[in-house]
């Protein structure tokens, strides 16, 4: 037998005997109509509907006693009629928490307003809890004085199921989104680490000099390919160098990388300029074939102290790299032309053009990378270019290593998101005065500071 | 964003490139691959028409360069025609006018190497 004929014949019995207790009352045997087993069809009877209504329903006395109580609601509470009307309260059948709400927010509701609607509870059962959704009214007599609650009972489990999915849903999107969201920032210090391992954690101390130097990364995601280094080469003389890696990422960092020790190592061969990037140049060509071809620009310097006078003397080569400037103390900015001096690592055997000056006090010799004449600025997305930085240069003075690269750091920020690619600044300059080198942030400070600069940017 | 496009004719003298837009780390690759696709000859040359190109950064100079070995290979030459000042500028600075030579246009980088041969 189908649910659907059992159903149907349930409904007949059921009708057959509504009708006769109709009949009983209404005093007549006549057979019932088609309209009146129609009607009998549809509802059977308002109490048959209260005791199998597809809901719970239950009565108590203002002290919640329960006075009557459906069928539906007695089958989920797995208790018969006579074990709760008249003995049981209504917060009997509900959970400790079910129950403590009740008291607390439900029943005080119930007296302010006369009623409360779909408030979330649990039954006990036999074999764990059920939750429902109650809504109750107060019956009040002729005189206003409220006579029961009568209390409705729907059953919620198909939506305490869906909110549980919902939550679950949210949790697991909440974490999912808690993991990339420290896989970034795993990646985001990984790269950081990185990319402070091609630059000097600080710069050492050049006794009769002040340098300072800072680095802007564009980008979090991605490493930049700008780099510098100062070291010392012997008992008196210093080496420097400055450049920038042909593209971005791991890739042209691990270039980078190679460049740096690279420099370094030819350096204590052989520090003149023009033989470390020779040796770089020769390095950077075998290594990478055409394949993946990797250039870079660089600078390289070299700094001997001339005695008596408090001046270096400084001699740089260059390879394809945009000038040095040297900001005098008097104001004048000159750049230290190295005309055809080539890319470093294009072919197999290139040449490099050399450049002398001297420092006297209070003179400057600041190296950049493009990043910085390549800003975007104004309005009109304008390079900024080498003219500006040159006339920016020129009216900084009198001015510092220190001051110089203070200068150029808050450039760079007011450049914001113009500034599209890596730069580093390195700056070496004489102090004017003994007592300017008495005052001044020593070197180390001053690129920890810059490396802190950097880092605060990184995390905005 | 301004893309690149690329457009790849084949000349008596060989493959003439005209590449128009901006030259950068992510496009750069797209140059570098339309290049690789050109089969000059030995003493053709190559020759890329950077009039309409309207930015170029390390990574653009950088397939410049890839061009030029992928030419010499083959024994054929290279050439930029109507490089933009601020490109041409760069390419004095990183010291590249050595090894890349530079037109004013096709027409004449055609003809001067026609002249050569």
């Amino acid at each position: 037998m189908s649910r659907t004929e059992r159903d149907r014949r349930t409904a007949d019995r059921t009708s057959a005997s509504a009708t006769q207790e109709r009949g009983d009352g209404a005093g007549g045997a006549t057979p019932p109509s088609a309209d009146a087993a129609f009607t009998a069809l549809l509802e059977d009877s308002a109490e048959e509907l209260y005791e199998r209504a597809p809901c719970g329903y239950l009565s108590t006395l203002m002290d919640g006693t329960v006075a009557r109580i459906n069928g539906t609601l007695l089958d989920w509470l797995g208790m018969t009629r006579e074990e709760v009307v008249s003995r049981k309260s209504f917060t009997d059948l509900l959970t400790v928490g079910g129950r403590l709400y009740y008291e607390t927010h439900v029943s005080p509701l119930l007296r302010l307003r006369g009623e409360v609607n779909g408030v979330a509870m649990e039954l006990r059962q036999p074999d764990g809890r059920l939750p429902v959704l109650v809504s109750a009214t107060v019956k009040k007599g002729g005189d206003g004085q409220p006579l029961l609650i009568r209390i409705t009972l729907f059953d919620a489990r198909d939506r305490r199921a869906y909110e549980a999915e919902l939550l679950r849903g949210k949790l697991a999107a909440e974490q999912a989104r808690v993991r990339a969201e420290e896989d970034r920032t795993r990646l985001q210090s990984a790269l950081a680490v990185l990319q402070r391992s091609l630059l000097p954690t600080e710069l050492p101390r050049v006794p009769g000099m002040e340098v300072a130097a800072h680095y802007h990364a564009a980008s979090r995601d991605q490493l930049g390919g700008d780099f510098y280094d100062l070291f010392p080469v012997d008992g008196s003389r210093w080496a420097f160098f400055l450049g920038d890696v042909c593209g971005k990422g791991p890739e042209a960092a691990a270039v980078t990388s190679l460049v740096r020790y690279t420099l370094r190592a030819a350096a204590l061969h052989d520090p003149t300029p023009e033989a470390a990037l020779t040796t770089l140049n020769t390095v950077l060509h075998e290594r990478y074939t055409s394949s993946d071809p990797r250039y870079c620009t660089a600078v390289f310097g070299l700094l001997r102290p001339l005695p008596g006078e408090g001046g270096f003397e400084v001699e740089l080569a260059s390879g394809g790299h945009p000038p040095a400037l040297v900001a005098r103390r008097g104001g004048e900015v000159e750049a230290l032309s190295t005309p055809g001096g080539l890319l470093v690592g294009v072919l197999p055997t290139a040449g490099f053009a050399t450049a002398r000056t001297v420092l006297y006090p209070g003179d400057t010799v600041l190296l950049h990378t493009d990043g910085l004449t390549e800003a975007r600025t104004g309005a009109d997305r304008a390079l900024y270019g080498d003219a500006a930085l040159r006339s920016f240069t020129r009216d900084q003075a009198p001015t510092s290593a220190p001051a110089l690269v203070d200068a150029l750091t808050d450039l760079l920020h007011g450049f914001g998101d113009g500034l599209g690619d890596d730069t580093a600044v390195l700056a070496l300059g004489v102090p004017a005065h003994e007592a300017d080198t008495a005052t001044a942030p020593s070197p180390s400070s001053r690129i920890r500071r810059d490396l802190r600069a950097t880092t605060g940017e990184n995390n905005q | 964003m301004n893309q690149l496009d690329i457009s790849t004719r084949d000349t008596a003298t060989g493959p003439v490139l005209e590449i128009r837009g901006e030259l950068d780390y992510d496009s750069a690759g797209e140059l570098r691959a339309a290049v690789s696709a050109t089969e000059p000859a030995a003493g053709q040359v190559v020759v890329l028409d950077l009039g309409g190109l309207t930015f170029c950064d390390s990574s653009g100079i950088a397939t410049f360069i890839a061009a030029r070995s992928h030419a010499l290979a083959v024994g054929a030459g290279i050439a930029l025609a109507s490089v933009p000042a601020h490109t041409a500028r760069v390419l004095d600075v990183i010291g590249l006018t050595q090894v890349l030579t530079v037109y004013p246009d096709v027409e004449s980088a055609t003809v001067a190497h026609r002249h050569d041969a």
